[in-house]
Formats: C-alpha cells, sequence, structure tokens
C-alpha cells in the first residue's frame, strides 16, 4: 500500500474517531442481541433508523461542522420548525412545491446567517445568541401557526415525495441516501478543501487564522448558514414524510445535535473534530434511542443512557488523546 | 560585507523615518528612524515599554503610526493591515500565537494560502512536498508534515513559524522574542535557523530582551528606550556590556 494511502486510512481511524465506532459496533450488537424477538434488526426496524432516523442526524453534521469552527447552534430545532411553517404556507397558497422549496432552504440560509452574524459583528457567545434565536423562532411559530397542526397533500407533487421520502429499489429509505450525501459532501468540504482548513484553523487558534488573512467571521457564518439550509431542507423531508405541519417538529434537536457531535469526538473548544466521527455520533445517538424503545425500556431511561454514554465517550477520546500525545 | 553591485536603491530594504505614534495621551514612539538592509540581521533591544514592539507592528501593519514614512526597497509606501505588509515581503512571527497546535504541520504553513485544485479543494502532495523542503531549508528535520503542532518541542514550533514566512517568499521576516519561554538547546536551534535566513538572503529583524541571543546572531543592534532610539550600531563597535548599559540608561537629550 502506498505512504498515502496509509496516511489516508491511519487519519480516517484516528484515536477519537476509534473510540466512537468500537462504542458504535458494541451498540450493534447489544441491541441485536437483547431486543426481544431480535427486532432490532429486522427489516422494518432498519428502515426505520435510516428514514426517520436520518432526519435529525442530518442536521447533527452541520452542527458538527459549525462546533469544529468554534462555535454552537442551539437553534436548530426552531430553524427546522420555521421553515416548516414557510414550507406549509407556501403549499396552503398554491405555489409549486419545487419553488417553495427552494425559498425554503432560502429562509433557513437567511436564519443562518442572522446567527452568524449577530455572534460575529456584535461578540457574543453564539451559546447566547442561538439560546436567544431557539426562544424566538419558536416563539414566532406558534404565534403565526396559534400550535394548530395543518395538513399536507403529498399527492401534489409525487416527485417531490419520491426524492425526499421515497425507496431506493423498495428498500433503502431516500433520507438515507440524503444523510449519506451530505455526510460525503460536508466530509470533503471539512478534510480536503482549503474552506475546510479555513475551519480548522479559525476553530483552533482564531488569532493564527485571522494573522494568515483568513477571514474567520465570514468563516463561522458561512458554517452558521449551513447549519440553517439543512434544517430547511429537513424541514421540507419531515413534512413530505409525515403530511403534517407539527410547531413540535424538531423540539429538543438541539442538544441531541451537539450529543452527536461530541460523542463522534468534535471537541466543544472548536478546532478538533472529524465529519466521519459527527456521522457515527449521530448514527449513535439514533441507534441508542431506537434500541431503548425496541427493549421496552421506559422512555426516561433514554436521557440517563445518552449522560452515560456522552460522558464515558468523551472521557475514553481524552484518555486515548493524551497517551498519543504522550508517546510521541 | 558590501555587495559591489549593489545599486543604490538596494541599499535598504525597509526604512522608517520619523515615525511617531500616540496611544492616547502617551506618546510610545517619538519620531525614530529606522533602517534594515539586505541579508542583514538587526537587533531590536530595549527594556519593557521602550517602544520596540509598537515600532514593530507599525512596520507589519498592525498599527498605523501618526506621522513618519516607511520606505520598502526604496519605494514610499502604505502599510495599513498585515495583508499590505505580506504583500511587500514583510512576514511577522508572533510568539505562540502563530500556529494552531491541532492543526498538521503541513496545513499550519499553508493556513489560509492552500495551493488548490480545481473547486478550491487543496492540493495535499504539494503541500506536503512544499513543507517537508522548507523545513529541511532551514536545516529542520521534522518526521511527517501530518505531525500535529501540539506535538513539537517549542524550538521545532518556532521554526514552522519562520518556514511558513520563508515559504512565502518574505524578503523581511520580524521575529517577536522568538527565544522566550524556550531551553537553551531549543533556543539554539532558533538561533540556528536566523543564521539560515541571513545565508538564504532574507533580513530579519530580531526582537529581544535577551542580549546573550541577539549578540552573536545579529549584524548590527538598535536600542530604543521610552519612545527614543538610543543608539544604533555595528556589532563591531560595540559589545554585550556596552548595550546592557545603554538598554539601562533613560535617553540623554543633547
Amino acid at each position: 500500500m502506498s505512504d498515502s494511502k496509509l496516511r489516508l486510512v491511519r487519519s480516517f481511524f484516528n484515536y477519537r474517531f476509534f473510540s466512537i465506532f468500537l462504542v458504535f459496533v458494541a451498540l450493534l450488537l447489544f441491541f441485536g442481541f437483547f431486543s426481544p424477538h431480535y427486532r432490532f434488526t429486522s427489516l422494518a426496524n432498519i428502515k426505520i433508523l435510516l428514514g426517520p432516523g436520518s432526519e435529525f442526524s442530518i442536521i447533527a453534521l452541520g452542527v458538527g461542522l459549525l462546533m469544529v469552527s468554534g462555535e454552537f447552534d442551539l437553534s436548530v430545532g426552531s430553524i427546522l420548525v420555521f421553515c416548516s411553517f414557510m414550507f406549509i404556507r407556501l403549499f396552503e397558497i398554491g405555489m409549486n412545491l419545487f419553488l417553495a422549496g427552494f425559498i425554503t432552504l432560502g429562509l433557513g440560509a437567511l436564519l443562518g446567517f442572522l446567527n452568524g452574524f449577530i455572534t460575529t459583528k456584535a461578540r457574543i457567545p453564539s451559546f447566547i445568541t442561538t439560546l436567544g434565536t431557539m426562544m424566538l423562532w419558536r416563539g414566532v411559530t406558534l404565534l403565526l401557526s396559534l400550535g394548530y397542526t395543518r395538513p399536507f397533500d403529498t399527492e401534489v407533487s409525487p416527485l417531490l415525495g419520491s426524492i425526499l421520502t421515497g425507496k431506493i429499489g423498495g428498500v433503502i429509505p431516500a433520507q438515507a441516501i440524503w444523510f449519506g450525501a451530505f455526510g460525503l459532501v460536508l466530509g470533503l468540504v471539512l478534510h480536503l478543501h482549503k474552506f475546510g482548513n479555513w475551519i480548522y484553523a479559525t476553530g483552533d487558534n482564531k488569532q493564527a487564522a485571522r494573522a494568515m488573512g483568513i477571514n474567520t467571521d465570514r468563516v463561522k457564518t458561512i458554517c452558521f448558514m449551513i447549519v440553517g439550509v439543512l434544517c430547511a431542507f429537513v424541514a421540507v423531508m419531515q413534512i413530505v414524510r409525515v403530511s403534517t405541519f407539527t410547531s413540535r417538529a424538531g423540539d429538543g434537536w438541539e442538544l441531541k445535535a451537539i450529543a452527536a457531535s461530541v460523542v463522534g469526538g468534535t471537541s466543544l473548544m472548536g478546532g478538533i473534530g472529524s465529519m466521519a466521527g459527527v456521522f457515527l455520533g449521530a448514527l449513535t445517538i439514533t441507534v441508542i434511542e431506537n434500541g431503548l424503545v425496541l427493549l421496552r425500556i421506559p422512555y426516561f431511561w433514554t436521557y440517563i443512557i445518552f449522560g452515560l454514554v456522552i460522558i464515558s465517550s468523551v472521557l475514553s477520546s481524552l484518555y486515548l488523546e493524551r497517551k498519543r500525545l504522550g508517546r510521541d | 560585507m558590501t555587495s559591489s553591485s549593489g545599486s543604490e536603491e538596494e541599499r535598504s530594504l525597509a526604512r522608517m523615518t520619523g515615525v511617531e505614534k500616540w496611544f492616547g495621551k502617551v506618546q510610545a514612539l517619538k519620531g525614530i528612524d529606522f533602517e534594515v538592509r539586505p541579508s542583514e540581521v538587526v537587533g531590536l533591544v530595549g527594556d519593557n515599554g521602550a517602544g520596540k514592539s509598537t515600532l514593530i507592528k507599525v512596520l507589519s501593519g498592525y498599527h498605523l503610526a501618526d506621522k513618519g514614512e516607511i520606505y520598502f526597497e526604496e519605494k514610499r509606501v502604505n502599510i495599513t493591515s498585515s495583508l499590505d505588509a505580506r504583500k511587500l515581503g514583510i512576514e511577522t512571527v508572533y510568539q505562540e500565537q502563530a500556529l494552531a497546535p491541532n492543526m498538521s504541520i503541513s496545513r499550519n504553513i499553508f493556513m489560509g494560502r492552500e495551493p488548490a485544485k480545481p473547486l478550491g479543494f487543496m492540493d495535499k502532495k504539494s503541500m506536503d512536498r512544499g513543507s517537508m523542503e522548507a523545513l529541511e531549508s532551514i536545516g529542520l528535520h521534522l518526521r511527517s508534515p501530518d505531525a500535529l503542532i501540539a506535538t513539537l518541542s517549542g524550538g521545532e514550533r518556532q521554526g514552522v513559524a519562520i518556514v511558513r514566512a520563508l515559504h512565502f517568499k518574505a524578503k523581511l521576516v520580524i521575529l517577536d522574542e522568538p527565544t522566550i519561554a524556550l531551553s537553551v538547546k531549543e533556543a539554539r536551534e532558533v538561533l540556528d535557523f536566523i543564521k539560515q535566513l541571513k545565508r538564504e538572503g532574507i533580513s530579519v529583524i530580531f526582537i529581544t530582551h535577551n542580549l546573550y541571543h541577539v549578540f552573536p546572531s545579529a549584524d548590527r543592534f538598535v536600542v530604543l528606550g521610552l519612545g527614543e532610539k538610543i543608539a544604533d550600531v555595528e556589532k563591531k563597535d560595540t559589545s554585550i556590556d556596552e548595550l546592557a548599559e545603554l538598554i539601562v540608561k533613560p535617553p540623554s537629550h543633547d
């Protein structure tokens, strides 16, 4: 094997990624053996994992990217629900659904831009900015929708339905393909594109990045916008799947997305993380949620397990990292 | 050594005349004339608050002077940002702020200036090759361009930061306290890098408190005190003891 190939493999299986990989495999084995009637590995359940489960995971990819740049986004669930409302309104006035979809993506980009703009220009920690917009956009959506659900008719555009929620070959949910595609594209950007290098530099040492002429404010704002667009995309995808707008869409996803990134080896301080790690982290969170339901464990336990998995995965990756740095 | 081919305009690489800088009511620079010649290592020394860093920050575009002129290669220039300075070929290596610890050597060296293939993807091969060649050119032999900065010693980090300046065809490298917080061995490495820079025909401004570090490597010394130039002497005309005395002595007005 050539040297560069070997290096690629090695960086893929880097220490942080390796620990989440072990956790993920262990969870799969555990749920596979212990779910009653092996329901976890049934085709029906795998379709649920890969279909609706991918909706959350797509957003987690963006949140992970943003965290590498050193910022947080607590407003993902609220951006999602606001975009859902926008899309359902455009549907109700009879607009072409593809056009409506693109307008919704534009709204997502705009909301992400606002997060980035406020955070970078006013120098407010993004934790606070997005805490504010989290409440703001959900509040606005509740106000406009009065909290009622609204029906959506998938029959209006079967094409959009099959692009976003169809089954490839009748088996693989389109959502999973989208998740994989977004993961691949964002992974290429983060690891191989020069913009990815700017994201790492911005998160790792902002002063150094600025001194080298990188516009760190712009880098961060673009990352916020990527998150916003992904939220809008999932908003449309979700409405098409459930045929209903609900003002509870995306509720609680913000912390789950951060959890997925951290479990996947992303540093809360920025500058460290990989797209493969975030990808597996998102899958891990989805698998835990799903597996516990199948084990008939009361839902309240889910949070306890989440907590334990987050803390243990961070501890193990820190331990491995220290060991490695010590040896070098 | 003076190069006989040196025409009049090559005599000075960077020249600052009558530079003044105020911070509120405090005058940090009181009409300083400062010059660096090609392939010359200038030791810029002085006590805390002497104005060393302020002077250098004016030259590197971090501060704007309130008065005075800057000439680069005998042409009057306006340096209003670090980007302006870099375009001219002036690179500044700031202590500890220069590198991203969790990124690889080659990603640091090319930070913000990544060689790209179509669509903006990084040309990793040329980055790796470029970094290793540049590191070897100053005599720094590192295992792999993929090693993280966090795994390097202090001297090696300083070397990487200097190499980054070198690789982008810097004509003048400004080193702000490059040996502070380094062990004796690491400091010696950095001093070797500086000799190598000079051999490559690059001018260096070496700012430091430590006369024992600067004395063997510099050709000329400029001593600042309370915002004024106290002395500007060639190495052959002075000694460490004399310089030490000049640094402690307050500026005399004649």
